[in-house]
């Protein structure tokens, strides 16, 4: 490829990026661990978004898990556990130890991806 | 007049086969679509299973002994891929783009002469098979009948059913819903 072509693809992509991005926030909220955009990805290889709205994700409007885009205002998880990080991130591990019988299973989510997923979803 | 949207029209084509030839779009599956584009496919694969499935004849669907069948199928063929209530799909599934929907919402989306269209034919390029060379027409209707009948279903109703035990009433009753539905 030459110098003129390599700048004007450059370029190109340059503006497709800007114009077709997500708005997903990826700075970490005040106070919260782990590495948002990271775990923006690490959500999309476990499946949240099958079931669950994710913000600043394309996907479809589907609405057996709820809509992922007001956990940071949230008090309860599941109405069973207060919203704190680390409840979150159990939550997320393993949600039947915390609501037996919730109809969302364990996604096999290690720890370390589960604190960057609660990063994203709290930096919202 | 004509001439500028020939330029515009060139222009255009130029840089389609700039993005085309330099690999610029990246067709990762851990990559996720632009949203327009989800969308365009989304809304596209829509219509395209509205309009094939349109003659399709349903029959009588839900009877306890087809929901009992369409259980064992579908949690030999669907389940690793779709999940179920309480059930995570297998990592196969978890991470194929795009995301194998989950079915309890299937009835929202579908007419059951969708599902069968669906089962039967499968989806290009969405990683969706073709059942119709390895279910039985008798078996792809009762794994319907068992899809239309998942809303009603709670994850201890999911595991009785592919344990081979009775469905509880209002799972029952969402499969007549269904049925009757697709009659009338």
């Amino acid at each position: 490829m030459n110098g003129a072509r390599c700048m004007m693809v450059a370029a190109l992509a340059a503006v497709f990026a800007t114009a077709l991005a997500g708005c997903g926030q990826t700075r970490p909220a005040p106070g919260v661990q782990g590495d948002p955009e990271r775990g923006m990805l690490a959500l999309t290889q476990h499946a949240c978004h099958s079931c669950h709205i994710v913000p600043g994700l394309a996907g479809s409007k589907v609405y057996v898990g709820r809509p992922l885009d007001d956990l940071a205002e949230r008090r309860y998880i599941a109405g069973k556990v207060p919203n704190t990080q680390d409840n979150l991130v159990r939550w997320i591990m393993d949600p039947q130890a915390i609501d037996p019988g919730n109809a969302m299973p364990a996604m096999g989510v290690s720890e370390r991806d589960a604190i960057d997923i609660s990063a994203y979803l709290l930096s919202q | 007049m004509a001439l500028t949207l020939l330029g515009a029209g060139s222009i255009a084509a130029i840089i389609g086969f700039i993005v085309f030839r330099a690999g610029l779009y990246n067709i990762a599956a851990n990559d996720q679509h632009y949203p327009l584009i989800y969308t365009v496919f989304e809304e596209g694969l829509q219509y395209s299973i509205q309009n094939h499935a349109e003659d399709i004849q349903v029959p009588a669907l839900g009877a306890p002994a087809q929901l009992l069948r369409g259980a064992a199928v579908y949690s030999a063929n669907c389940v690793q891929c779709h999940g179920a209530p309480g059930i995570a799909p297998l990592s196969q599934g978890m991470s194929m783009q795009p995301i194998p929907g989950p079915l309890v919402d299937a009835d929202v989306n579908w007419e059951t002469r969708e599902l069968y269209w669906i089962t039967r034919n499968g989806i290009k390029m969405s990683g969706m098979p073709a059942w119709e060379y390895h279910l039985s027409d008798s078996d792809i209707w009762a794994v319907v009948a068992f899809v239309a009948a998942m809303p009603g279903m709670t994850p201890a109703d999911y595991r009785r059913m592919t344990t081979q035990q009775h469905l509880t009433e209002p799972a029952q009753a969402a499969a007549r819903t269904a049925a009757e539905g697709e009659d009338s």
